[in-house]
């Protein structure tokens, strides 16, 4: 069919751009995201230089000011200001986020890894431990680990990892199969290359694309995650400032909206920058949408 | 848009959302009560915790209420007086001749809502049921040896151990007289196997059979219970022939009904809320005084925390804490704060005497107890607390504002967020390991059972042993009979519980409800049923 | 395919019973004691009437016994009762379901109906504005957290311009119709009652908005990339050479093929609405699941507990297994 060959732009009307603007269009988004995420490490890492208060100071006489020259995202119901509060916050969302992620990617695709090349009764177990995990609602099964093991950072991590890691393992597992279907790890494998050579040396790297997606992506869903644990009174131990359990705290305050606001804001804009970020990433990364 | 793939353009779309906007608001529906309103009482509150209205199985929160207006005890408390108890179902008592126990006349000509007479025989068979039933309730009266029929007008409660307090106890709602003839025939049953036999508890949570000024004509869970006028109540007739009262979970809707006149009540709006009714000429907030308060218990086991075992150390973060900015500012002024464990208008509890005995915020002094036990440089300890707010302030708030005051002293405090379940299981069995914030809400009203409370079991919860001397103390105090005398031996105790610096009292609530101006008479009670539903009336 | 479909119930069987011993064996970790948490201050210190109120509900068996007991009872499609609501768990959840069930299909039909065209619209005219808002409003959307989207959604329309409801399933002073499904939208009319439909109508509008907003995003990302990916097969360039209108190229031939991965992902997507509305809920103070579940799990109530992780477990499971199934049906390779 010769017809089929012929090369059809499907767009009924093709604008002449100019490559400078269609790269800009490309890339404007992931460098928004990029950026955003950078403004937050800066701001992460010199909170203290950025504001007068201390996050924790409790002056009940100053409660629920709102926004002023003072304090300019205004007091909590402690009459702690909510713009220090909400910078030293940084720091928690950013690093749980980060941890959880790298640390589940980490298990999930050894684990993942691990069940392609075993195969039989291994792989199989595996993957119904990971079949078992996803039978459960994230955000339920999260909270009642953490109810189990006791409120605290840590202990909503470690809860977090458990629910966390099958999603990469099943990636993992997939991208290997793939993979290992293929001429040169069949040829790897006549030429006597060890397993974990292989696993390493060869199909690593070339399944490395999709990982970095997911992980970029799963960043945010990880900060947003850890949030809403935190709402719900599992995350952080006060007074340490933390973005969900600020939402919390002024969840009743529907008067005094900057209480719960802008903690929310943040929230939304670092997630929204990981997933500009991601969608760049997947978008250079897909072969498909690179051609054009 | 030559495709036509059936987008909408702009212009289209904001029409859309503009109509759907007005619309919306539109449709805000305006309930219409006209022509029954104003025989009808519309309470809105949150009564999730209802999970039964059956007396002797009582044990929640909102649910005395209810129960207290569909049935009557043989005694009663009146608003505003938590000391002498009032003529109920008995118009007179005394000690029974042998001083067991106590005799009690019966109110002549009392009818049920079904208009049958009340009889001894009812009396004594709703207390079998409560004994033998043996749930929560039971415990209160552990004390009642038995119920005896003297003659038709005449009973007698036989107590264990005669000098315990009875009468007070006995004015709560969960010793109240059913009719038993109804009673029975829907399932109940007082006999000593109730445990098992009595099945009435489904038809009592719709239905009552009392001599209260209302009858229970339905509850549905989670939303409303209705109550009807009781054609046959032996005090007058009531004025309303219906009340409502609406579950409404949320402050923040109980505000918007108050304000549309949806409800003539409102229960639980948070301080925030109340600011907001401020400006609204035909809603005043009534106070609800309450016996309940909020309290941090400090252990003083050497192996949990070496510096709390110090008397000096405790005392030290007691004059630490800044109890003026708990109350004025958190609370807006809405509290109390008694001295110790006994609320604020009990028996030698009142504002004046909290005042000179309890602890105040002297940060010298704090400084100096400190010195004295021998931590100079402060010391660490962690408060528990569980995820609950009383009167819109969050345990969470409280630790958050001790733990900063306390710093002031260069005291350390890790805050310790456990769930309501493990804090509850540690505290009751003693292995918290520093200070617990809580709650306590007496089943009623009697200062024994505060005293008792305190040198029995929380004592064990903090590791302490009341010595012989206390112990004799409460005992005198519970069984003296000149009030004056009882006022200042009751004194007397909170001054050593304030020195023994186990327990700090951080606030008794006087809740805020928000009453429409159609209402007139509106008694808010602290003895335990929050209102007198007998006594409010619309207003003319 | 029948043996097929045979062996996946049976593991899908299997899996429901390992989820309801995971969460028995979670729930029994926690040192708290639920018996404590139910009794009034004096009952509880009192160590024969808690020893009692223990054996009523069976806390003083061994673990496995326990287990066993639940198992047995499950058989007999009983899900036991409720410590803190005194009531059969399975009549706890039939009370609260519809709720959920009710938010979660407006939510996932308003998803639906503004994700699928949005998506079709941003892969025909890809790198347009209409591409660029179809990803922005994707990405927001699962971008936002939930909590904080229903405050602020509160904040503005309920307590800024006052044009929506406030927080629950209908007006604070309204009564629910007679319960026929449970679903207000269906009861009120059925009862004839559109004052009632209107105001459970206005009452779904934000927290449907909000439970949707991640669902909306997902799938438009879905639809734009299936689409695209449906683009560029030969049978496409065929019909366009032959000469087919292009909007009849694109609803006729496109669309159908595209739409596979949407229903594969909506079915997912529906699970976790229904399972997922715990934030949803907690903020619009909506009577459903979600809540039933948290304040189950804050007070350790172990009946109900247990009896939602298996609803929730099995609803999963069923929608996998429809899922597997269809895959099976689509593509013969599968059944090896």
């Amino acid at each position: 069919m010769s017809i089929a060959e012929a090369p059809v732009s499907l767009r009924p009307i093709a604008p002449v751009q100019s490559k400078l603007r269609r790269t800009l269009r490309r890339y404007s988004l992931p460098a928004i995201g990029a950026f955003v995420i950078l403004i937050w490490i800066v701001v992460a890492i010199i909170a203290p230089l950025l504001s007068p208060y201390m996050p924790s100071t409790v002056d009940v006489t100053a409660r629920l000011r709102p926004p002023s020259s003072a304090h300019w995202l205004g007091t909590d119901v402690l009459g702690r200001d909510v713009f220090t509060r909400l910078i030293y916050g940084t720091r928690i969302s950013l690093t749980t986020g980060v941890v959880v992620v790298l640390v589940g990617a980490v298990i999930g695709t050894l684990v993942g890894g691990i069940a392609a090349f075993a195969r039989g009764r291994a792989e199989e177990l595996i993957m119904r431990t990971t079949d078992l995990v996803l039978c459960f609602p994230p955000i339920i099964l999260a909270m009642a680990i953490a109810a189990a093991l006791g409120i605290g950072t840590t202990n909503t991590i470690i809860a977090m990892l458990v629910v966390w890691w099958p999603k990469f393992a099943r990636l993992a597992r997939s991208l290997v199969l793939v993979q290992r279907s293929q001429e040169y790890v069949e040829a790897a494998v006549v030429v006597g290359l060890t397993p974990s050579r292989i696993l390493l040396r060869h199909i690593f790297p070339n399944s490395i694309g999709p990982l970095i997606v997911l992980v970029t992506l799963d960043v945010g869903n990880a900060i947003i995650t850890f949030a809403g644990l935190s709402f719900l009174g599992l995350g952080v131990i006060p007074p340490t400032p933390e973005w969900g359990s600020m939402v919390s705290e002024g969840r009743e305050l529907i008067e005094q909206w900057w209480v719960a606001a802008f903690p929310g804001f943040a929230i939304l804009t670092i997630v929204l920058g990981f997933n500009f970020l991601g969608d760049g990433i997947r978008d250079w990364l897909d072969p498909r949408s690179r051609r054009r | 848009m030559t495709d036509g793939l059936g987008w909408i353009d702009r212009r289209r779309l904001l029409q859309l959302l503009g109509v759907t906007g007005g619309a919306l608001a539109a449709n805000l529906p305006d309930r219409v009560f006209a022509q029954t309103r104003k025989n009808t009482l519309v309470l809105g509150i949150d009564i999730s915790d209802t999970i039964t209205l059956d007396p002797a199985r009582l044990a929640q929160y909102t649910s005395p209420m209810t129960v207290a207006a569909a049935y009557d005890a043989l005694v009663t408390m009146k608003p505003g007086e938590y000391i002498n108890v009032a003529p109920g179902l008995a118009t007179k008592w005394g000690r029974t001749p042998d001083g067991k126990g106590w005799r009690f006349t019966l109110r002549e000509g009392v009818k049920f809502s079904t208009g049958n007479v009340m009889t001894v025989e009812d009396v004594k068979w709703s207390f079998d049921r409560v004994i033998n039933l043996g749930d929560q309730p039971s415990q209160y009266i552990a004390n009642v040896d038995r119920v005896e029929i003297v003659d038709k007008s005449t009973i007698d409660i036989i107590l264990k151990e005669p000098k315990e307090p009875l009468l007070s106890i006995i004015a709560a709602p969960e010793f109240i007289v059913m009719e038993r003839k109804v009673a029975e025939a829907n399932g109940a049953s007082a006999a000593k196997d109730a445990k098992t036999a009595d099945k009435a508890a489904q038809w009592i949570n719709s239905n009552s059979c009392g001599t209260g000024a209302y009858r229970i004509a339905a509850w549905e869970r989670n939303q409303q219970i209705q109550l009807v006028r009781n054609e046959h109540y032996w005090g007058g007739k009531p004025p309303y022939e219906r009340i409502v009262i609406r579950h409404i979970s949320d402050g923040a809707a109980q505000l918007l009904a108050i304000r549309r006149g949806d409800i003539d009540a409102a229960f639980n709006l948070i301080p925030e809320q109340i600011a907001a009714l401020k400006s609204e000429t035909s809603v005043r907030m009534a106070p609800l005084p309450s016996l309940d308060f909020v309290y941090m218990a400090l252990t003083q086991e050497p192996e949990f925390n070496k510096a709390l075992a110090v008397k000096e150390a405790r005392q030290a973060i007691g004059y630490a804490i800044d109890y003026d900015g708990i109350v004025k500012n958190m609370l807006g002024g809405a509290a109390l704060r008694p001295a110790h464990f006994l609320p604020i208008g009990v028996s030698g509890s009142t504002e004046e005497v909290a005042r000179q005995i309890g602890f105040k915020q002297d940060l010298v002094k704090a400084k100096e107890l400190l010195a004295k036990a021998g931590f100079k440089d402060g010391f660490e300890f962690e408060i528990s607390y569980g995820n609950a707010a009383v009167q819109g302030v969050t345990y969470q708030d409280l630790g958050l504002k001790i733990q900063s005051d306390v710093a002031r002293v260069g005291i350390k405090v890790n805050l310790r967020p456990v769930d309501q379940v493990n804090l509850r299981t540690e505290y009751t069995t003693g292995k918290s390991k520093g200070g617990v914030l809580t709650f306590w809400n007496p089943p009623a009203v009697d200062n024994w059972l505060w005293a008792g409370a305190v040198i029995n079991r929380v004592a064990k919860r903090v590791h302490w042993t009341p010595p012989d001397d206390v112990r004799k103390l409460v005992a005198e105090a519970a069984t003296e009979t000149d009030a004056k005398k009882q006022a200042d031996l009751w004194v007397e105790w909170q001054k050593q519980m304030v020195d023994q610096a186990n327990h700090f009292v951080l606030f008794q609530p006087v809740y805020q409800i928000a009453v429409r101006n159609t209402v007139k008479d509106f008694p808010l009670t602290a003895a335990g049923w929050m209102l007198d539903l007998y006594g409010v009336k619309p207003s003319a | 395919m029948p043996q097929y479909i045979l062996s996946r119930l049976f593991l899908a069987f299997v899996m429901a019973l390992l989820a309801t011993l995971v969460i028995f064996l979670l729930a029994n970790t926690v040192p708290g004691d639920p018996v404590l948490a139910q009794l009034g201050d004096m009952a509880a210190s009192n160590k024969e009437f808690v020893a009692e109120w223990r054996a009523k509900w069976g806390l003083d068996l061994p673990l496995w016994q326990r287990y066993l007991i639940f198992l047995e009872r499950l058989f007999h499609g009983d899900l036991g009762v409720s410590i803190s609501s005194q009531r059969p768990v399975l009549q706890d959840i039939r009370d609260f379901a519809p709720a959920t069930l009710e938010l979660a299909s407006v939510s996932f039909v308003l998803a639906l109906v503004v994700g699928i065209p949005l998506g079709i619209m941003a892969a025909v005219r890809r790198d347009s504005w209409i591409d660029h808002v179809a990803r922005l409003v994707s990405l927001i959307g699962v971008s936002s957290p939930t909590f904080w989207l229903a405050f602020i959604m509160l904040a503005v329309f309920y307590g800024g311009l006052q044009i929506a409801p406030g927080p629950g399933r209908i007006d604070s002073i309204a009564l629910p119709p007679p319960s026929a499904t449970g679903l207000y939208l269906i009861d009120s009319v059925l009862a004839g009652d559109w004052e009632l439909f209107h105001d459970a109508a206005a009452h779904l509008v934000l927290p449907s908005i909000v439970l949707a907003a991640a669902t909306l995003g997902l799938i438009t990302r879905t639809t734009r990339a299936s689409m695209l990916e449906c683009m560029q097969q030969d049978y496409v360039r065929v019909a366009r050479a032959k000469g087919l209108r292009y909007r009849r190229i694109v609803i006729g031939h496109i669309l159908p093929n595209a739409l596979i991965p949407i229903v594969t992902l909506g079915g997912l997507a529906y699970a976790n609405l229904l399972t997922g509305a715990v934030l949803t809920e907690t903020i619009f103070s909506w009577p459903g699941l979600g809540r039933y579940t948290f304040r189950s799990a804050v007070t350790l109530d172990f009946p109900a507990i247990m009896g939602i992780t298996l609803i929730v477990a099995v609803v999963y499971l069923i929608i996998n297994l429809l899922i597997d199934v269809s895959y099976a049906l689509l593509d013969p390779r599968v059944v090896r």
